[in-house]
């Protein structure tokens, strides 16, 4: 079945190495959760639809990265045709929430002439007995750099939809308002409505249509 | 192809007496050796793995016997990150061994990789590089796993530092550019496929033929997945991200002894040397003018290729996937589309792979790639 989306937004999941990058992607796209996750290597794909009003429906593109030092010279390649971003830091890993400051450093000197809408997300908040960073700390940072902060887990399933729905929302409303704007030779956002096309399905579907670009 | 049961014992029975014979002579027949893993079916059993592997790789017998070194761990400044690592393979164990014997093995595995690693200090730990040295552990062991993995790292995956004379100006391109349209393959590439497919006995096929052959056979195998499945690339939507998620799920049941034929003609027609004088081509161009280049890594990425090389042939009601063997017989346009998918790849790949696995870091502060 088809389904119409009004538009479609990329975003990219940053952080450092095992803070639950993958998990989390997982459980928002696949709706489960698996206690053992290989590394990712390299970059991978996945795709969700989200309904952030009525009958207004986003089309989700999430680039998975490696969170590994020796990936950034490809994963950054990623950040110029993204709309938004997840920037995971582990509660129980005080390390990875000190790395925060550089992965938006590495994001923003590699977005130019674009700009990512992040929200910082403080994994794992099911292993409340190891935590590391107050919630307290993170909202306080998050707020010095202007991003939303959320806790979430994905083992228990918690706040992962409303990270994710956060996010888009708060980019729709950016699109809405004309600050972010659709352009020619920028993924970060594309449109749902082209005239006489119609568009995609929330899966990799085959399509009858054939394409020559 | 198709052999009955009764067929394939004889051949396989025939095969393992020839593997027996070369292994025999003195000095022992690579050249046989290489020709066997290659062939259909491999090498066929661990045991032979065991005797063999070390022949393709040019092991000197005296470095097999001996007792791999104490590892200090603790000291060690990749420990924390393949700790990490290892702790989260369990998919890369045989389903079903029981978790004393597999946490055995995977304490083994850190050793290995970080003995290679502090004997070798040009070599740096990538996610992925596990991947690799855990296939080895469990077909041939841990002593010799380790001086198969050392071999290996210095000598075929390095393969990757010596295109770098060619992919000097690409790579500067391809990290600025906005599509990375081959980085589906990356994981393949880095782990000689051990990441991506689920079934051991083609983990293991694969090795047989990569350690037999040329160190960049892996990219024509990359490349010969991608025309394999040619027809969904053209029945995907028409975008980047659906591309990448299309070719990296590779499909479990790929006729993988076709295809290792395959990759293995599609090496004979487009050599490493041909392909290295055609990326010189390109990196006139793209320092002449970038866009111009911008353009043409695009029409590399794997889609744009196989639908140009599709409209060359209007009309044509092509079968699934169209074979190179097939192709170079036909005008040298179908040869060209080839040539161009398996550029496609080994340009943005090989600079791809370059970055990650990279051991010349001699030459990585001048481009200040790696801060």
């Amino acid at each position: 079945m088809e389904t119409i989306w009004l538009y479609q937004f990329r975003l990219i999941v940053i952080g450092d190495s095992t803070v639950g990058k993958s998990c989390l992607i997982r459980r928002f796209t696949e709706g489960r959760f698996a206690q053992v996750s290989d590394p990712t290597v390299g970059v991978d794909f996945f795709s969700r639809l989200v309904e952030i009003e009525p009958g207004k429906r986003i089309k989700l593109q999430i680039w998975d990265t490696a969170g590994q030092e020796r990936f950034r010279s490809i994963t950054r390649a990623y950040y110029r045709n993204s709309v938004g971003g997840l920037l995971l830091f582990d509660i129980t890993n005080r390390r990875s929430f000190q790395n925060v400051h550089s992965w938006l450093e590495e994001a923003r000197s590699h977005v130019q002439p674009h700009s990512i809408v992040f929200l910082l997300v403080g994994h794992k908040c099911d292993l409340e007995a190891q935590r590391q960073v107050s919630q307290h700390e993170a909202e306080k940072l998050a707020g010095a750099y202007g991003m939303h902060y959320v806790e979430t887990s994905a083992r228990d399933a918690i706040n992962v939809e409303k990270a994710f729905v956060e996010l888009t929302r708060e980019i729709f409303e950016l699109v809405r308002s004309g600050d972010i704007k659709i352009q020619d030779g920028w993924e970060g956002v594309k449109s749902g409505f082209v005239p006489n096309t119609v568009h995609s399905s929330e899966e990799v579907t085959k399509g009858s249509r054939q394409c020559f670009c | 192809m198709v052999f009955s049961l009764v067929d394939w014992g004889t051949k396989r029975k025939r095969k393992t007496a020839d593997i027996t014979q070369a292994l025999s002579v003195d000095p022992v027949d690579v050249a046989t050796l290489r020709r066997m893993a290659i062939s259909e079916g491999g090498l066929l059993t661990d045991e032979i793995r065991c005797q063999v592997w070390p022949r393709l790789l040019n092991v000197p017998p005296n470095l097999l016997d001996q007792e791999p070194e104490k590892v200090e761990r603790e000291d060690n400044k990749d420990y924390n990150q393949v700790l990490l690592d290892v702790q989260r393979s369990l998919r890369r164990f045989p389903p079903g061994m029981p978790d004393e014997q597999r946490e055995g093995l995977q304490e083994e595995l850190i050793d290995i990789i970080l003995r290679v690693l502090k004997r070798n200090p040009q070599l740096h730990y990538y996610q992925g590089y596990h991947d690799i040295v855990v296939t080895f552990l469990l077909v041939v062991g841990e002593r010799l796993a380790t001086v198969l993995v050392e071999k290996l790292s210095t000598h075929h995956l390095s393969a990757f530092r010596h295109l770098r004379v060619f992919f000097y100006n690409n790579f500067i391109v391809i990290i600025f550019r906005a599509e990375v349209g081959t980085v589906f393959a990356l994981s393949w590439l880095i782990t000689w496929f051990g990441h991506v497919l689920s079934d051991f006995r083609h983990v293991v096929r694969l090795y047989d033929f990569f350690l037999a052959c040329h160190p960049l056979m892996p990219i024509y195998f990359a490349a010969v997945i991608v025309l394999y499945r040619e027809e969904e690339v053209l029945e995907c939507e028409c975008d980047m991200a659906m591309v990448h998620h299309l070719l990296s799920q590779i499909p479990q049941d790929l006729p993988y002894e076709t295809l290792i034929s395959r990759a293995g003609d599609l090496f004979v027609q487009f050599p490493p040397s041909e392909l290295a004088r055609e990326a010189a081509a390109h990196e006139s161009m793209a320092a002449s003018t970038f866009k111009d280049f911008e353009l043409a890594s695009t029409q590399q990425r794997p889609d744009s290729v196989l639908r140009r090389r599709r409209r060359q042939k209007p009309g044509a009601p092509e079968s699934s996937a169209v074979s190179p063997v097939v192709a170079v017989a036909q005008p040298s346009t179908a040869r060209r589309f080839v040539r161009l998918a398996v550029m496609g790849l080994t340009v943005a790949l090989g600079a791809a792979a370059l970055a990650v696995v990279n051991t010349a870091l001699e030459w990585a502060p001048k481009l200040d790639l790696f801060p």
